[in-house]
């Protein structure tokens, strides 16, 4: 009974043990700290892009796509018929006269 | 709101340093008793105390005056404060999976009893001893349990901080001091 008696008041001592405590005072350089924090989140944009290019995952990524879309132009072009090269050649020929005539070619119109 | 207070935050949304200079001058020990409070650890305090405050530079223009200044700190450091406690728990609880494989070889050191810096040196050992209770407190009620006991804020300040009605903040009182009871005497009777 007095043990119990002793452990209620021991409890109810306890509960009350942060009556009066003081306020807990922060660190003098919280301001310099806080102003450091505030710099480096300006930084911040072009130091996150830096490291997020710098990345291996980014490095990587960057060149299989390069030669996936090598591969896929190489490949287009492999699978396509020579003769739309020449047509080009000759459209162009074409559009600038470049047309490679002799003195046959010429006619000559009847007065 | 004080018309000083009022001044100073004008002047912080102008981006004005000396009024941020003030604030921070006039509010640190709050944020970081109340920080301290609830996750019991003088580095973690510090931290989150530097974090509220640079949250309060970038989103002061978001501050409507609805509710007290000091009362929207609080909200920022109990919500930063939680976020910390959580992001702590669940670094403990992997350290722990990943000893149980074997992969961190890490010895999990136990964390010595916390000691606040403003409690009476006759209340230090008692102190220790509640804290290690709140600690063990669902999160609603170690928030309302702290601020009242530390910040001394009243029923009504702490439902304005936790935005809930005062009834609500009594019956979370009466469970936490219940909760804290069952323990301490627990912890007493297997000390004797």
């Amino acid at each position: 009974m007095n043990d119990r008696k002793h452990i209620g008041q021991e409890v109810e001592k306890t509960l009350n043990s942060l009556d009066g405590a003081k306020r807990a005072t922060a660190n003098p350089f919280l301001l310099t700290r806080i102003k450091a924090a505030l710099q480096k989140d300006e930084k911040g944009f072009w130091s996150k892009s830096l490291t997020f290019v710098g990345r291996p995952a980014f490095a990587f990524t960057t060149i299989l796509v390069a030669i996936l879309v090598n591969a896929v132009l190489f490949l287009e072009f492999k699978s396509e018929p020579s003769q739309q090269s020449s047509d080009g050649e000759q459209l162009f020929a074409n559009e600038y006269n470049l047309a490679n005539n002799t003195i046959y070619d010429s006619t000559v119109e009847p007065e | 709101m004080v018309l000083d207070e009022q001044i100073l935050i004008k002047k912080l949304k102008q981006g004005d340093e000396a009024a941020f200079k003030e604030i921070v001058g006039t509010w640190q020990n709050m944020v970081y008793n109340t920080a301290i409070g609830i996750l019991q650890n003088a580095e973690d305090a510090e931290d989150v105390a530097q974090d509220v405050f640079v949250q309060v530079y970038e989103s002061v223009k978001n501050f409507k005056a609805e509710s007290k200044f000091s009362t929207w700190l609080y909200r920022i450091t109990v919500s930063k404060a939680l976020d910390h406690l959580r992001r702590k728990k669940r670094k403990k609880r992997f350290a722990y999976i990943q000893s149980l494989f074997g992969v961190n070889n890490e010895v999990i050191i136990e964390r010595p009893d916390f000691q606040h810096p403003g409690v009476t040196l006759d209340n230090k050992e008692r102190a220790a001893v509640l804290f290690k209770a709140i600690d063990q407190l669902p999160e609603n009620q170690k928030i309302a349990f702290t601020l009242h006991k530390l910040e001394g804020l009243s029923y009504q300040e702490i439902s304005e901080v936790m935005k809930t009605s005062v009834s609500s903040v009594e019956s979370l009182m009466h469970r936490a001091k219940n909760n804290l009871k069952k323990w301490l005497t627990g912890h007493y009777e297997n000390e004797e």
